[in-house]
Order: structure tokens, then sequence, then C-alpha cells
């Protein structure tokens, strides 16, 4: 069954040309900066970054004040540099697209469009896949993308 | 980030329909019965208790058992929890899109500087 979290969309706009905001959505020594929240750190050694369809997007998050680490497990979905990414939490049911617009030569925005993941992505194999090996969903994944390419041609 | 737990499923999936949510709407200002509540909605009875069913199991609503009439009462809290869940995403994001922004002023700050100096 499809999670059904609610849509959600956030945006900001940066002084910043497109092609630096997005090395930095895919970058580890870039993420390492800015991809914890308040108080949390993502550690540059426990970034993996494989940016492709089916590749991963992993980060170890540390609570700065108590040490409490946690994981996060993305695979992507969809990558074109330098306008869109999308990835999928496959734990959370989130799937998250990050489109960079071009506002005028220095500035973009970014847009986060955060949706349930279709439920083709969470059948139980798919998900037992993920558990036993992320190599082995990125394929399956690979596989949807492919399908699902296919069928729009 | 916590996962989404199946109370929050719950919550979102029987949020996920505008009948539903005008019920909750509803409820909002104060206990109601199932005719009270089918009066606002051009809908039969039965498909209105169906609706307080899937409320009820997502925990978003209660009902007495034994009052004649058992009137619907909003957990406020079981809403809270998914209102909750939403904004810490959005306080990820926004903490997140701060430091992003700080990051790329440092770098262009940087790179001016850099400039300057080999000119």
């Amino acid at each position: 069954m499809s999670r059904p979290v609610p849509e959600l969309h956030f945006k900001r706009i940066f002084d910043a040309p497109r092609p630096l905001i997005f090395s930095c959505m895919i970058d580890p020594q870039h993420l390492t900066h800015f991809w914890g929240p308040v108080g949390v750190r993502a550690p540059l050694d426990k970034i993996r970054v494989d940016p492709r369809p089916g590749g991963v997007f992993e980060t170890t998050m540390i609570n700065e004040s108590d040490g409490s680490e946690y994981a996060t497990y993305a695979i992507y979905d969809e990558v074109k540099p330098p306008e869109l990414l999308v990835w999928i939490e496959p734990h959370t049911g989130m799937r998250v697209r990050a489109e960079f617009v071009v506002i005028a030569p220095e500035r973009t925005e970014v847009r986060i469009h955060q949706t349930s993941v279709p439920e083709a992505f969470l059948l139980p194999e798919a998900q037992a896949g993920f558990l036993s090996s992320l190599d082995r969903f990125a394929e399956y994944l690979a596989d949807c993308t492919n399908q699902r390419s296919n069928n729009d041609s | 980030m916590p996962r989404t737990d199946d109370r929050l499923d719950g919550a979102f999936a029987a949020l996920a329909d505008p009948t539903r949510r005008a019920i909750i709407r509803s409820l909002a200002g104060g206990d109601a019965t199932v005719s009270e509540l089918a009066e606002p909605f051009d809908i039969s009875l039965p498909a209105v208790s169906k609706h307080l069913k899937v409320l009820e199991r997502s925990g978003l609503i209660s009902r007495q058992r034994h009052a004649q009439f058992r009137p619907c009462h909003l957990e406020a809290e079981a809403l809270e929890v998914a209102a909750d869940w939403i904004n810490a995403q959005r306080r990820t994001w926004d903490e997140r899109f701060d430091k992003l922004d700080a990051h790329l002023e440092d770098l262009q700050h940087g790179t001016r500087q850099q400039r300057t100096t080999d000119v």
C-alpha cells in the first residue's frame, strides 16, 4: 500500500547560478555543510552520493546535543543536471522532487515537491530487496524507471 | 528523521478525502451526532457513517460506545501528530535552505576575494 503522506511544497530563491546549486545538492563536500537541519551534523565521510537513476543517496545525521545518529537512505529516480533531481526514500515512503529554476543569471529557485512514493515502488518485494541489498533495490528501481520511460515513449 | 509510523499513515489516509476533512472541521466546533454531521452534505447517512468509521479507525475521532446517538468527538491530539509531522518537514527544509544560503555565500564570497587577490 502506498503511504498516503500529503503533498508538500517548499521553495527558496538563492543568489547563485544554477550549476553551482545543483552541484551543492550532489557533492558530499557541499552537502556536509548544509544537509543536516539546525543542531544536526551530516559528516562528510558518511555521505554517499551516486547521482544517476538507481544510484544511492545516503547520509548519517548526528544530533549535536546528544550524539545520537540516524541514517537516511534514498535512491535516485531522476537525475538531469542542472535542472532536476528526484529521489525516493523507501523507509519513509517519500518521493522528493527538487527542481532548479533560473530566475535571473545569478538567481536560482529551488522547488521541493514531496509526495508519496508510487505504489509500484513499495511492493513488499521491493522493500525486502532494499533491506537485504541496496544494489538489488537499485536495479529494481532502474527497471521501474526504464519501464516507465518505455511506456512514455 | 523518525519513520512515519502507522498512526501517521492512518491519519493522512483519512485526511485525504474532502468529505472527511469537512467532518473534522465540523467536529472542531464541538461533538456531533451522525445525523448532525450528515446535514451539510448531499450524501446518505450510511455514506457518512462509512467516513466516520474510517476516521474512527485512524484515531482522529472517537465515539461513545453506550450513549444513544453515539456523538462523535475529535481527537485533537491525533490531528496534532499529523500537523507536527508536516511542520517538522517544513522546518527541516527551512533550516537546510538557511544553511545552504550561508554556504553559497561563503563559496561565492571566497571566490570573489580570491579573484581580487589574483588581480
